[in-house]
């Protein structure tokens, strides 16, 4: 559908453009740890610099310290040959660094407009000249492509319009250098190619973009050069024409691509839990069994009613019509507590939002659904609460210093395995996986895939919910393609291509754009 | 770094034990000071006197937490004291045996904490609007039961036990050691307060990780209006009247003292023995200040002052940890 990376740029542009910021043995300490070893780097201006590395690579650090949001413990910066201290955002802002972040930092109840001028609103004698930045901000929307109205309130909008909004703001404010953070971690097809529409016309501009992310294919569609950080060192800089997924991710990880989607085949055994026709809000007729052993992929854009299913299937939303059986038997779900002493688990699609305490520790995130278990009578066992927790941080090799650290100290991977790993030790027979490796580096991702396996093993059946296609073409039994709140195709193991999918998925969508170009 | 060499969970731990050591240390310094300070200070009664002045504000802070642990709060708390004092002076006066009549009271501050809880969970209303409703409701219910006028209590038995003491201690202190004890075992070695602070934290990560979100925050409510029906009792045994009009602006302390205590208004984080603490360090700040002849009116600005000081540091350490 898309031209490849080579139609688009025939081979990258590579005479050294004017150095705009230069890093000389930048480094940062936290205590106890040495988050960024010495790092010598030059960014052009108008390059596209990807930056790939797992988490907990120091990608976020790097950020940080080109953002003035922490101080640097030693080295020196120099932005256009002068040397900058970067000691606050204030000052990156004013010299025109800006940056993107993976999970939308602006004010949800402001309207779009109210948002794209934030701080810097058109006022006139003190009152803000509303109707005039609400046309402002459309022609700036409009002018970049993006089919989004400036006047309503941000919220309103799905998490990937806003990040586009987010985008659109960074480039208003006489911006030189931007740091994509994981832009398209929440985003449809559509909407990432409208950012990269997006980012391909500021380079055009001259600006220097950062892209930071953790799927290779887009590194290699925008990127000019890619740099790979690893355990805080900075391992290299290739041009992208000269290197190949193989190697950046032997370069990030010391460990070939094949080991990553490790899948297992067991022959399925019974069904454990069926649907018929079941209905609700933003799905009709869904009918589906998974079986022990095996595990069950829906595919589909963000909005294509997976999530819905699945949250519904688990008791957190209402049923409209159609009929669960589990193991055999007719069963009414109409709690997550009902769902839960049947043997389903669900890992939920965002981290933050439903997946952990992130104020509270580790140890009590991964026991929160076993502390029926492990009290006896009133009391909470303590022995077995920490033995618990120990066994899961062991066994998932959660990086954390102790039990008792906060959910919230650790990486966006371990904070994952937190979320899964609560479930483990729970006895559950349906586990359901909603996009469990967004934001998770390649390493963690392969640890999570092998966990799937075991669970397979063990007699559990899974439900796979992933936008992202090779995940789910690589790990899933029986695929499910969704569309529209409907299951519009099946396939089984790597049946069907790539290409059937992604048009089955996309279908409709698709003949607009057609229609548009 | 091996994961067999974590050790166990001694950060959070250490931290919540240093708190409590310094607001202790706090406490003894100004006991040190003031007993420096003036001789009337160190004298039985006046100790006696301090430790009934703060426990009845230490028992509600308790209650207090455990609704601010789980994100919410409860302005009610000093209405439903002065209520208390009413239902039971009535049920008293009525000639109903002093132990039902108390049962009775309790029963009602249950009801109140359910109510709140009802309108929180089934009506959607914030825990301010709610509790904010019932504080002036109730003085209105209150006054409407009294015509206004207070009740005085005849039975002596009933207000002799606040004025006495066992084994040298007020029974009142007692009272403070009756719920904390348990209060603690629930808050920190239970499930149910394990919920508190999920909840506090993220209800919707508790909710789908299979923890009855409804039914904890009936609980923390309930478990508040008891204690302050609880704290009702005793003021009408310490005064000997029932009088809706009492424990005017007490909820504010038993805030001012749980967090002083260190919870965090945001939910999730606290304990029992911070807000004990708070409650009885406000007690002495207004105890010497008395002594000391210090115009009543600064006190309240002392206490403000020391709200912002104590809370300030409390922010800079967890952020610096």
């Amino acid at each position: 559908m898309t031209p490849t990376a080579q139609e688009l740029h025939p081979a990258p542009v590579l005479e050294p453009g004017r150095t705009i910021l230069e890093l000389r043995g930048l480094e940062k300490r936290y205590p106890g740890t040495h988050a960024l070893k010495p790092v010598n780097l030059a960014f052009r201006s108008g390059e596209i610099h990807a930056i790939v590395g797992e988490n907990g690579a120091g990608k976020s650090t790097l950020i940080k310290l080109l953002t003035g949001v922490m101080p640097r413990t030693s080295g020196e910066v120099f932005w256009e040959g002068q040397p900058a201290a970067l000691a606050t955002p204030h000052e990156a802002m004013a010299l025109g660094i800006n940056a993107v972040h993976q999970e939308v930092v602006l004010c949800r109840h402001l309207t779009v407009a109210a948002n794209m001028f934030l701080g810097e609103e058109n006022s006139r004698f003190g009152i803000l000249q509303q109707r005039a930045m609400v046309r402002e901000a459309q022609k700036i929307i409009d002018d970049l492509g993006f089919d989004l109205p400036a006047h309503v309130v941000l919220g309103d909008l799905t998490i990937g319009q806003q990040q586009l909004i987010a985008a659109a703001r960074a480039t208003v404010r006489g911006t030189k250098f931007l740091i994509f953070d994981e832009p398209t971690a929440y985003l449809t097809r559509k909407e990432a190619d409208q950012l990269f529409t997006l980012i391909r016309r500021l380079k055009g501009e001259g600006v220097t973009i950062i892209y930071i992310s953790h799927r290779m294919e887009e590194v290699f569609e925008l990127a000019d050069r890619v740099s790979v950080l690893r355990d805080g060192t900075l391992v290299g800089t290739r041009n992208i024409a000269e290197t190949n997924d193989a190697e950046l991710v032997k370069m990030m990880i010391n460990r070939s691509i094949e080991q990553v989607y490790h899948k297992e085949h067991f022959t399925p055994g019974a069904p454990i839990v069926e649907t018929r026709n079941l209905s609700g809000k933003g799905f009709e007729n869904i009918s589906m069994t998974v079986r022990a052993g095996e595990i069950v992929g829906l595919y589909g854009l963000i909005g294509a009613g997976r999530s819905e299913f699945v949250t519904s299937l688990y008791g957190r939303h209402k049923k409209s019509a159609g009929q669960i059986l589990w193991e055999g038997k007719q069963v009414q779900i109409n709690s997550e507590h009902d769902a839960i002493k049947l043997g389903m688990a669900l890992a939920p699609e965002s981290r933050r939002d439903q997946g952990l305490c992130l104020n509270l520790p580790v140890g009590l995130n991964l026991n929160l659904p076993i502390y029926k278990r492990i009290s006896s009578n009133l009391l909470i066992s303590n022995a077995k609460e920490k033995a618990e927790a120990d066994r899961q941080i062991a066994g998932l090799r959660i990086k954390t210093p102790t039990r008792g650290a906060l959910a919230s100290s650790l990486s966006g991977g371990n904070q994952q395995k937190i979320v899964i790993g609560k479930w483990l030790a729970h006895g559950a027979k349906l586990f359901i996986f909603d996009e469990p490796t967004v934001g998770v580096d390649v390493g963690t991702k392969a640890e999570i895939y092998r966990l799937f396996g075991e669970l397979l093993s063990k007699g559990a059946g899974i439900i796979l919910i992933s936008s992202y296609l090779p995940e789910v073409y690589e790990l899933a039994d029986t695929l499910h393609v969704f569309r529209r709140g409907k299951l519009v195709a099946t396939h089984g193991f790597n049946t069907a291509s790539h290409e059937d999918i992604l048009t089955q998925a996309l279908a409709e969508k698709q003949e607009k754009l057609g229609g548009q170009t | 770094m091996s994961i067999e060499a974590i050790p166990a969970e001694k950060p959070k731990r250490n931290y919540n034990v240093l708190f409590g050591l310094t607001l202790l240390a706090l406490l003894v310094l100004l006991w040190i000071v003031l007993s420096l300070a003036t001789p009337s200070f160190a004298s039985g009664n006046n100790i006696a006197n301090l430790l009934r002045q703060g426990s009845m504000i230490a028992i509600m802070a308790v209650g207090q937490t455990f609704v601010i642990i789980t994100g919410g709060i409860d302005l009610s708390v000093g209405a439903v004291v002065g209520f208390a004092t009413v239902v039971v002076a009535l049920l008293i006066n009525a000639g109903v045996p002093i132990a039902l009549a108390i049962l009775i009271t309790l029963l009602v501050g249950v009801a109140i904490g359910l109510f709140h809880g009802f309108g929180i969970v089934k009506m959607g209303l914030p825990p301010f609007i709610i509790t904010l409703a019932t504080l002036t409701s109730l003085r209105g219910i209150g006054l409407l039961m009294t015509n206004g006028n207070s009740i005085n209590i005849n039975s002596d038995s009933f207000t002799a036990f606040s004025r006495n003491s066992f084994i040298g201690i007020p029974n009142l202190f007692w009272m403070v050691i009756l719920v904390g004890v348990p209060a603690y075992v629930f808050l920190h070695h239970s499930r149910w307060g394990r919920y508190l602070f999920s909840v506090g934290s993220n209800a919707e990560a508790s909710r789908l990780s299979g923890v009855n979100v409804q039914r904890t925050i009936y609980m923390a409510y309930t478990l508040s209006g008891l204690c302050a029906a609880f704290v009702g009792v005793l003021l009408a045994a310490r005064i000997g009247i029932g009088n809706p009009t009492q424990a005017e602006g007490w909820e504010l302390q038993a805030i001012a003292s749980s967090v002083i205590g260190g919870t965090s208004l945001f939910g999730a984080v606290g304990s029992v023995h911070g807000p004990l603490l708070g409650a009885f360090i406000l007690a002495t700040i207004n105890n010497g200040a008395n002594l000391l002849n210090v115009n009543s009116f600064w006190q309240r600005i002392i206490t403000g002052a020391l709200i912002i000081i104590i809370v300030y540091f409390d922010g800079l350490r967890r952020r610096g940890k």
